[in-house]
């Protein structure tokens, strides 16, 4: 019986911990990050690595099987403003902002922001692979 | 009435309530731009399940749902992720049966939820070969819990309104 209650105990602090930890992350993740460098990954393949401030403003249409998606570049930012999969969520994403990458599940592609040319978007990483 | 044949009905009648409340779901558009994020209101019967039934009925009426949930939804890819994302929540929920009590249910759903949302990050990191998608990771803790205890209520309302028929 005791400890039942000292397991409900610390499933109540769990999920507390839980809940706390999301919404601070969530705060982090909203804080506008912006680099010059933009990559497009399919299965972690590199497709384009893009200097975004410095390029034009263009359209960049990815094939994917049947589908697609066709990436805006506009006044230094970009987004996914068409595309051939069933639920669109990398359009209602909108422009790439933050840290948080924009997905499409579907046609498998990751754009986000990175830091060099390698990719490596992260001080620990660098210093890691020495 | 045979015991049997009693419990069968049961169990497909519960899995057709949560199918008719996923295909629902499926109409109300999203609010969220972030995938991921929504009620998973058909929760309420997998946690419903995992209390009221034995381990493998609750597994039974969940794998039913999201197959047939896959044929309903116009969007075939996405089976993987519930699968992964169902695996984990039930086998989680399974666990934390014992520890956490029928009157606490909701807790417990919470928990199924967070465990969701992870089996369906899970699955999309290793699919897509990428760690990019668990920058999503605390949005959907976030909306997990609050999801997840919502759905959990309605399903511990449910428990105490239908213990009578044993």
């Amino acid at each position: 019986m005791k400890k039942a209650k000292k397991g409900l105990a610390s499933a109540y602090i769990l999920a507390g911990a839980l809940f706390i930890a999301g919404a601070l992350g969530t705060l982090l993740l909203l804080k506008p990050k912006k680099t010059d460098i933009v990559q497009v990954l399919r299965d972690d393949q590199v497709l384009y690595t893009v200097y975004i401030s410095g390029e034009d403003d263009r359209f960049l249409k990815v094939e994917y099987g049947d589908s697609y998606n066709l990436l805006e570049i506009k006044d230094g930012k970009i987004r996914v403003s068409e595309a051939g999969c069933p639920d669109n969520t990398c359009v209602k994403m909108g422009w790439l902002s933050s840290s948080a990458p924009i997905v499409c599940l579907p046609n498998h592609l990751v754009i986000k922001y990175v830091s060099d040319y390698n990719g490596r978007d992260e001080v620990g990483i660098d210093a890691a692979a020495g | 009435m045979n015991e049997k044949i009693r419990r069968i009905t049961e169990l497909a009648l519960m899995t057709a309530i949560a199918l008719i409340i996923f295909v629902l779901e499926l109409q109300i558009p999203n609010l969220s731009p972030v995938a991921g994020i929504k009620l998973g209101l058909a929760n309420i019967i997998t946690v419903y399940a995992v209390y009221r039934y034995k381990w493998g009925e609750a597994a039974l009426i969940l794998f039913a749902r999201v197959l047939l949930g896959a044929f309903f939804s116009s969007n075939p890819s996405a089976l993987l992720y519930s699968l992964s994302g169902g695996l984990f929540c039930l086998s989680g929920m399974l666990l934390l049966k014992k520890i956490i009590p029928e009157n606490r249910l909701w807790l417990c759903s919470v928990f199924g939820a967070v465990l969701h949302n992870m089996g369906q990050l899970t699955a999309a990191s290793l699919i897509m070969r990428t760690a990019a998608v668990w920058f999503y990771l605390p949005p959907l803790l976030l909306s997990g819990c609050i999801a997840g205890a919502l759905t959990g209520l309605a399903a511990q309302l449910v428990l105490q309104r239908t213990k009578k028929f044993k």
